[in-house]
């Protein structure tokens, strides 16, 4: 255990609302242990910023960490040289380049497809109905798993991330795991002698023409599957909330003030879907007077980073027009978020603008509750429009 | 310890030299001298585009630019210009000594 002071939190209260506690943690112990967590949290950006760097120190190799053992030894999990060629080797299934010239178009197609089902329902949850098809869809085609359905895709996901946050062991959530582990892998079999035969630009094909060992390419599909499902479809539906409760934000995308892109980047800053990313310590350490010792687990809470009053001003403002370069929403090193761009174009380009276009009058209907702080975003949000004015 | 001379030319037109511990790449050099602009989200992985530079003054031939590279300069913000590399792409080696660099 760390030397760090200690703070306590409750965990219902840090789950519904983590802001506060951070807040205090970032004035009063930016380097806190945090008992409830059995982790020692860095809050500040800076801190975070720097330390994220210092693999040999800071490793986010855990060789008997849950996600390991349940979904192989993908990229996330290891640090130098081994995930750089692996990195390299997925790249050009999420490169800028591919993003536009290839998965832009299908983007737009899928959230087309989905939009003009529900229009004339006039009625929906943009969290379940919207947001997780976009996502779900977006992710089918990046991975290369067109086989499954966009439904399958959100469960198999988040039956992952519980996987990997069963600390407790639950058996019934480590079954889930493993059958959602086993019908990824289903659908690796059936799509590998179809993109043998007509190689494309998905993560699964691109892996297989880099000839990398079918075990890597396994794990790092459902590495992309647990990272790239929950955050798109967190920020597609919290933004379309923040949007609706801030008018004047709005209005500044409308006139062409601002852009969506903008609009993206402040969100994910303010309301991160990933708040959290564990590491574990490799070797002894000292920062900022706390000695941390081998295998202590830290947590680096980008969402906390992202809101330090030392970096951003009037960090609780939601303010599309600031500068948000220093924001490490996708993370601040070497395990920098892969779908980074895919992202940018699947939110910015192609979702938020088309759903406010063809939602006419979109308005909320009902509470729009958020929970989590590893994970963060709304967990329903019902809404209404316009569907009689639509031709 | 060898080390370098490196000079960025900043936003706002002034000059800031710093001598550069070889070895590292030239984003981690800015980040060490405070260099506004230049934010290297990623740590250098080529996944961010946030290191970017203009080549203004090379002393040597500079290593040339690969397809990931590439692909990447072209999300750089501002957008990209003749003479523009990430400079987490740009070990700081000997022959690199007196090269000046224009944050866009
Ligand atoms: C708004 C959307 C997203 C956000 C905010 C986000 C954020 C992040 C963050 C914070 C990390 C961890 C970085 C670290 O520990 O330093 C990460 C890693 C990762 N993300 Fe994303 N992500 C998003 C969407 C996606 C999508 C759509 C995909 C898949 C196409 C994806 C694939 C990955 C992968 C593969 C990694 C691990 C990279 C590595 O270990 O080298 N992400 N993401
Ligand atoms: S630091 Fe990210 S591309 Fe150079």
């Amino acid at each position: 255990m760390s030397t760090a002071p200690v703070y306590e939190i409750d965990p219902k209260t840090f789950w519904q609302d983590p802001y506060p506690d951070l807040k205090r943690m970032r004035a009063e112990a930016p380097i806190a242990y945090v008992p409830q967590l059995g982790a020692t949290l860095l809050t500040r950006r800076d801190d975070i910023f720097e330390n994220e760097k210092k693999v040999e120190i800071f490793s986010s190799d855990q060789p008997q960490g849950l996600m390991t053992v349940l979904m192989g030894q993908n990229l996330m999990r290891k640090d130098g040289a081994a995930p750089m060629a692996e990195r390299k080797a997925i790249f050009p299934s999420v490169s800028p380049k591919t993003v536009k010239s290839v998965w832009k178009a299908q983007f737009e197609e899928k959230t087309a497809e989905a939009l003009e089902e529900l229009r004339p329902l006039g009625t929906a949850d943009m969290v379940k109905d919207v947001a997780k098809r976009v996502s779900g869809e977006a992710l089918k085609a990046i991975t290369g798993l067109t086989n499954m359905s966009w439904q399958e895709m959100d469960r198999v996901s988040q039956g992952m991330i519980d996987g990997c946050a069963n600390y407790a062991g639950d058996p019934e959530v480590e079954a889930r795991c493993h059958d959602c582990t086993g019908s990824i892998d289903r659908h690796i079999d059936g799509m590998m002698p179809l993109l043998r035969e007509a190689p494309d630009s998905s993560m699964l094909s691109v892996q297989m023409q880099a000839g990398l060992p079918e075990e890597a390419v396994r794990a790092n599909i459902k590495l992309t599957i647990s990272g790239g499902q929950n955050e798109p479809r967190d920020v597609i539906a919290g933004l379309v909330w923040t949007m609706l409760t801030h008018p004047e934000q709005l209005a500044l995308v409308r006139d062409g003030k601002a852009t969506w892109l903008q609009a993206f980047e402040e969100y994910a800053r303010w309301i991160s879907p990933i708040g959290m990313s564990p590491r574990r310590v490799a070797q002894r350490y000292e920062a900022k007077g706390v000695t941390f010792e081998p295998e202590d687990r830290v947590f680096l809470m980008f969402g906390s980073g992202n809101r330090d009053e030392a970096v951003f001003e009037d960090p609780e403002r939601f303010d599309i027009a600031r500068d948000t370069s220093h924001s490490i929403a996708f993370g601040a090193g070497p395990h920098f978020c892969a779908g980074a761009w895919a992202s940018r174009c699947l939110i910015a380009e192609v979702a938020l603008p088309m759903i406010f276009e063809r939602l006419p009058g979109l308005a909320l209907a009902g509470e729009v509750p958020f929970g989590g702080w590893a994970f963060r975003g709304p967990l329903e949000m019902p809404v209404t429009w316009d569907a009689a004015g639509i031709s | 310890m060898e080390t370098i001379c490196v000079t960025w030319i900043l936003q706002d037109g002034s000059r800031k030299t710093a001598a550069v511990e070889t070895g590292g790449n030239l984003m981690e050099a800015a980040l060490d001298n405070a260099i506004d602009g230049i934010v290297g989200q990623c740590g250098g992985s080529l996944a961010c585009a946030t290191c970017h530079v203009v080549i203004e003054e090379a002393p040597a031939a500079l290593p040339d630019i690969s397809p990931d590279e590439d692909d990447m300069l072209d999300m750089a913000e501002p957008e990209r210009l003749p003479g523009s590399r990430l400079s987490c792409q740009l070990l700081a080696v000997p022959e690199l000594d007196g090269i000046v660099l224009r944050v866009p």
